[in-house]
């Protein structure tokens, strides 16, 4: 669809609205910046306009990489992130293939249940969980996160992709069979290299996810230096009552420019993904 | 298929003699001839597919949610067995009026911030449809909000709402406003509103917080589904003269239907169970008019130790949202 | 790694040896013969590993301190022990998950009366409490309510993190004000003035677990309202709450910022630091951070204790205790290490590096040197006998602590605030604690 207006019925029905979305959207991230660069006599004085600093400094990155582990916990954070994203995939696309595909007389009892492990509160199986972790001897190590994460990964990624096999004309596959393809041959060399905008969402998705996650680092990682950011920067930055707010807000920056990286260049491949998905 | 098992079985010449191996109905050649045909059967294979998926849900879930069943039905104290107590801890959540109050609050979270969340995000996916420069910039900033580690950025909103420091009161103060809606009685101080201090405004604001937090997710999965919409529906509809309300309403809404319905019950779920967000904020204040089931459950189970009262505080709802999801999915089948 | 992040300048580990070693024996021979010390067996630790886990301080030297004390002890005894900070709102959630799955830290640091809470998973400590007792005075009341479960140590008093009112001098004066009030009605009075020039008193209200209650319990008590009795009975809903609250509302109406209500443990801090607020009840953290970076502040801020109120005076410090847990397959390391830690000359380096945002657990500590060094510390010297745990003055025990997580009694005091009607409030809260005490 074209912009077809004109004039200002353009301006207050399209671009409007847009700067309107851009601000609120953005702000946020205008205050975590200038907050990062703020010295602190001038983040605690009310008589200087909050929204820009005559004096910026570096000095609470600085603080971040030199008083805290922040590189440390960016390289787990990464680890963690990228090896439970390629699990969830991995199992989602085997999953999300069976229950699109296959005839099976459990198959739809079985989606439905995967979905509803979604209803499962975290909040509370934290502490039964670290039982099983415990008893896989994997408590303090990233892989506690790797093999725990994949619970909340796992059922959105198997669902995306399902709609999106089920758009994936049937006969594509058939074909192929005819011409001698075992069904796994099959769906690895057809069915798979159509999917790829789906799974890259589906990765996307999950990569967010595990990027973001809280409890579970919390209660499972205990050396400082196996910590991930949303932890780490929480629990060296926040001293009871002195929150430091320069160092915080510059964690959180740097904190989501990895993910923001990964977005601007898959973003349109994220869309046609869903797209996909949308289809089934 | 011979050629591609033929490597394989002269790995198993390192233990057997070829001619043995090949005789065994066992060798590793026939076990893969048997694999390959045991492979085209549906089931099996459906159940391998499936396996690697179960395996981790059911030792990282399934296990531990069941445990949660059992703790809802006992008196489980931190650090001391647990006894079966039937209903009993529902009863006693029923009775308080934190609890109560806590039911309100979700239900009123969950819904306005679902309806502002579809709302905006619909909004945004149909401007974002149109083509204009800097699109693909703008569609790849309008999602940092959702990227951002909730907890980090929680913090930052933390800060726009300090008591002292909020810079939206500087901004009501510098424009002039602050006075006036003091002088009207709105605002409780010439300084502005105490945002996180009000049970309305707290509720509010946190509720803003999500919306702002999830609103993009919803406009990125709605944009997907824009573009499968063929133009020429539309163009057609303009022909006969259907206006832009009528088409949006008419063609656009019903085509979207299908994944509107997953993205709702997705992000409705995972509302309901929002903890990250109150936990920083406000931590249920101003007195309990923000707690949610999470952070309720919470404090009671983790703060106060009472595992037991804890765990049914947050498996209260499943009952209901278990045959909400169930209906929704059986009527999403049925659509496709 | 964190070691070496964390390395503080101020280390002198010859130092530390030689005091360690005299210490050992200084305590050998004043505990006497009759004392069943247990004979130390470096020897048998060597080589032990030991996870202590703890909030990071608001003082952040503090921290390093006591990883400088985890690198001496390891070059005494061959034990290795590793400092965890956590943010201090996130420790429970660890010592639950530890506890229920058996593994986790050796050694916790505790936070009021949560021996109470985790009691039966803790291992008694009796012999190191009442050794260091022995040597260093009786603890202070809130301490031992809060560490002795059923007659025994559950965990080592530690510390206090003392509150006082911390006030502008400059702005009490230009209202006409030379002496601290020392009575709740005078300090109203003060507000009113101070609120009138535009510099209201701060004070917090919300969810929080350091401000709001360290205030709302004290003022509750030094009217003589209490949550319940000596024998455990509800008796929240008296003539003396209601007294506590009306003072309270016309307090918050006439003299206090009306931010209150949403600020939580970090708020008034910054209000302090944007010059909007005369005084507010906080622990030394404020003048600590002025001291650094806004010295003209510190300069006219001083120190007072809370009013006294028709009942008496009173006040709620953040109390920290050391616990063993019981799943330590260490114990007798843990028990050395804490021993360690609590020798006088760490103690005192450690109570040194923090300038009075610290105080010790025996009024021992009431008199060492660091208080000399800044005269605008003395009121916190001797603040830890006013001190009382929540539940006060019901028999120690973990429901207190549920009232307290649930925020009964701020929440009283802020709903009144809000609604007005302090005798609704006090019923609502009555009915809430009968449901935590009597079930």
């Amino acid at each position: 669809m074209a912009v077809r207006q004109r004039g200002w019925k353009k301006f207050f029905g399209f671009y409007l609205p847009l700067l309107g979305f851009t601000v609120f959207t953005l702000f946020p991230f205008y205050w975590m910046f200038i907050t990062s660069i703020k010295p602190d006599q001038h983040l605690y004085n009310l008589r200087i306009s909050p929204f820009w600093t005559t004096r910026p400094t570096l000095e609470h990155y600085q603080f971040l990489f030199q008083r805290t582990l922040f590189g440390h916990w960016l390289l787990n954070t990464l680890l963690v992130a990228v090896v439970s994203t390629a699990i969830s995939l991995f199992c989602g696309i085997l999953a999300g293939y069976a229950l699109a595909r296959l005839r099976f007389r459990w198959a739809g009892t079985l989606g439905t249940a995967i979905f509803i492990t979604y209803l499962v509160p975290q909040t509370l199986l934290f502490i039964p969980l670290t039982g099983v972790v415990d008893f896989f001897h994997l408590l303090d190590t990233p892989w506690a996160l790797i093999f725990t994460y994949p619970t909340f990964l796992i059922p959105f990624c198997t669902w995306l992709l399902m709609g999106y096999f089920k758009a994936i004309p049937r006969e594509l596959e058939e074909y192929a069979r005819i011409d001698g393809a075992t069904r796994l041959q099959a769906m690895r060399k057809i069915v798979l290299p159509v999917a790829i905008p789906g799974i890259l969402s589906a990765g996307i998705f999950a990569f967010t996810l595990s990027w973001n996650e809280f409890l579970y680092a919390l209660v499972f990682l205990s050396s400082p230096q196996t910590k991930t950011i949303p932890v780490g920067v929480v629990s060296e930055l926040m001293r009871g009552d002195v929150l430091f707010w320069g160092p915080l807000m510059a964690g959180a920056l740097l904190g989501s420019v990895p993910v923001a990286l990964i977005y601007s260049f898959f973003v349109e491949h994220y869309v046609a993904g869903l797209t996909g998905a949308v289809k089934g | 298929m011979a050629k591609q098992t033929l490597p394989e079985s002269q790995v198993g010449v390192v233990s057997y003699p070829r001619e043995v191996a090949a005789a065994r109905p066992w060798s590793l050649a026939a076990l893969r001839r048997r694999l390959a045909t045991w492979l085209e059967d549906e089931r099996v294979l459906f159940v391998l597919l499936v396996a690697p998926t179960l395996l981790i849900l059911v030792a990282f879930l399934a296990i531990p949610f069941f445990w949660g069943v059992w703790l809802s039905v006992s008196d489980k104290v931190v650090g001391r067995p647990g006894a079966f107590v039937g209903l009993q801890n529902f009863f006693t959540i029923l009775d308080s009026s934190i609890f109560r109050r806590t039911v309100q609050n979700t239900f009123v979270y969950t819904g306005i911030a679902t309806i502002f969340k579809l709302v905006l995000g619909m909004a945004l996916a149909l401007l974002l449809n149109r083509h204009f420069r800097f699109n693909r910039l703008l569609r790849a900033s309008m999602l940092l909000p959702w990227i951002v580690p909730t907890v980090l950025s929680t913090l930052a909103w933390l800060w726009i709402f300090d008591a002292t420091y909020s810079v939206l009161n500087w901004i009501l103060r510098e424009i002039g406003l602050a006075r006036l809606l003091w002088q009207l009685g709105i605002a409780p101080s010439p300084r502005g509103f105490v945002w996180l201090g009000t049970p309305g405004l707290a509720m509010g604001s946190v509720i803003a917080v999500n919306v702002w937090r999830g609103f993009p997710f919803f406009a990125i999965t709605l944009l997907a589904g824009l573009q499968t919409i063929d133009p020429e529906l539309h163009e057609a509809a303009e022909i006969d003269g259907a206006g832009g309300w009528a088409r949006f309403w008419y063609i656009t809404l019903p085509l979207l239907r299908p994944i509107l319905t997953v993205v709702l019950l997705f992000s409705i779920i995972v509302t309901f169970a929002d903890f990250q967000l109150v936990y920083v904020l406000t931590r249920g204040g101003p007195h309990n008019s923000t707690h949610l089931f999470a952070t309720l459950a919470y404090q009671v189970g983790v703060i106060s130790g009472k595992l037991g009262q804890g765990a049914a505080i947050s498996l209260f709802m499943f009952p209901v949202l278990l045959l909400a999801v169930i209906l929704q999915l059986r009527y999403i089948r049925r659509e496709t | 790694m964190s070691q070496q992040v964390h390395t503080s300048s101020r280390e002198a580990p010859g130092l530390c040896r030689r005091t360690f070693l005299q210490m050992a024996g200084a305590m050998a021979l004043g505990a006497g013969a009759t004392l069943a010390l247990p004979r130390r067996a470096p020897a048998a630790l060597r080589g032990t590993k030991l996870h202590h886990l703890q909030w990071s301080s608001f003082v952040a030297p503090a921290d390093d301190e006591m990883r400088r004390m985890a690198r001496d002890f390891q070059k005494a005894t061959g034990v290795e022990v590793t400092i965890e900070t956590i943010n201090m709102n996130d420790l429970q959630a660890r010592i639950s998950t530890a506890i229920e799955s058996g593994t986790g830290p050796d050694v916790v640091q505790m936070f009021w009366n949560w021996p109470q809470l985790y009691g039966p998973n803790l291992v008694d400590v009796d012999d190191l409490a009442e050794e260091i007792s022995r040597r260093d005075g009786a603890y202070y009341a809130q301490l031992v309510d809060s560490c002795k479960v059923g007659g025994r140590w559950k965990a080592v008093p530690f510390c206090f993190v003392g509150n006082a009112i911390v006030y502008r001098e400059d702005l009490f004066q230009q209202a006409g004000i030379t002496r601290f009030p020392d009575t709740w009605d005078a300090y109203l009075e003060a507000g009113r003035k101070l609120k009138a020039m535009g510099y209201p008193i701060g004070q917090a209200f919300g969810h929080s677990l350091g401000d709001p209650p360290s205030f709302a319990y004290p003022l509750l008590w030094s009217y003589g309202g209490k949550e319940v009795d000596a024998s455990g009975k509800v008796v929240l809903n008296s003539k003396e709450t209601l007294e506590a609250v009306k003072f309270c509302m016309a307090f918050y109406k006439e003299a206090l910022d009306e931010g209150g209500l949403a600020w939580d443990d970090t708020s008034n801090n910054r209000a302090y630091f944007a010059e909007t607020i005369s005084a507010t009840l906080n622990g030394v953290s404020i003048y600590f951070v002025a001291k650094q970076k806004f010295p003209h502040l510190a300069k006219v801020s001083n120190h007072a204790p809370n009013p006294a109120g028709p009942a008496g005076r009173y006040h709620m410090h953040l109390t920290q205790e050391h616990a063993i847990m019981k799943y330590s397959p260490n114990v007798e390391a843990a028990k050395e290490w804490i021993r360690f830690v609590m020798q006088r000359d760490n103690f005192t380096r450690w109570m040194e590096v923090q300038e009075g945002y610290s105080l010790g657990p025996t009024p021992y500590w009431e008199n060492i040197e660091m208080w000399e060094k800044d005269p605008k510390l003395d009121p916190y010297r001797r603040l830890a006998q006013y001190s009382r745990v929540f539940g006060y003055e019901g028999p120690p025990n973990a429901k207190a602590q549920e009232v307290f997580a649930k925020y009964i009694i701020v929440d009283m005091f802020a709903r009144a605030i809000q609604s007005g009607d302090a005798q609704g409030a006090i019923a609502w809260a009555e009915s809430e604690l009968k449901k935590v005490y009597e079930a």
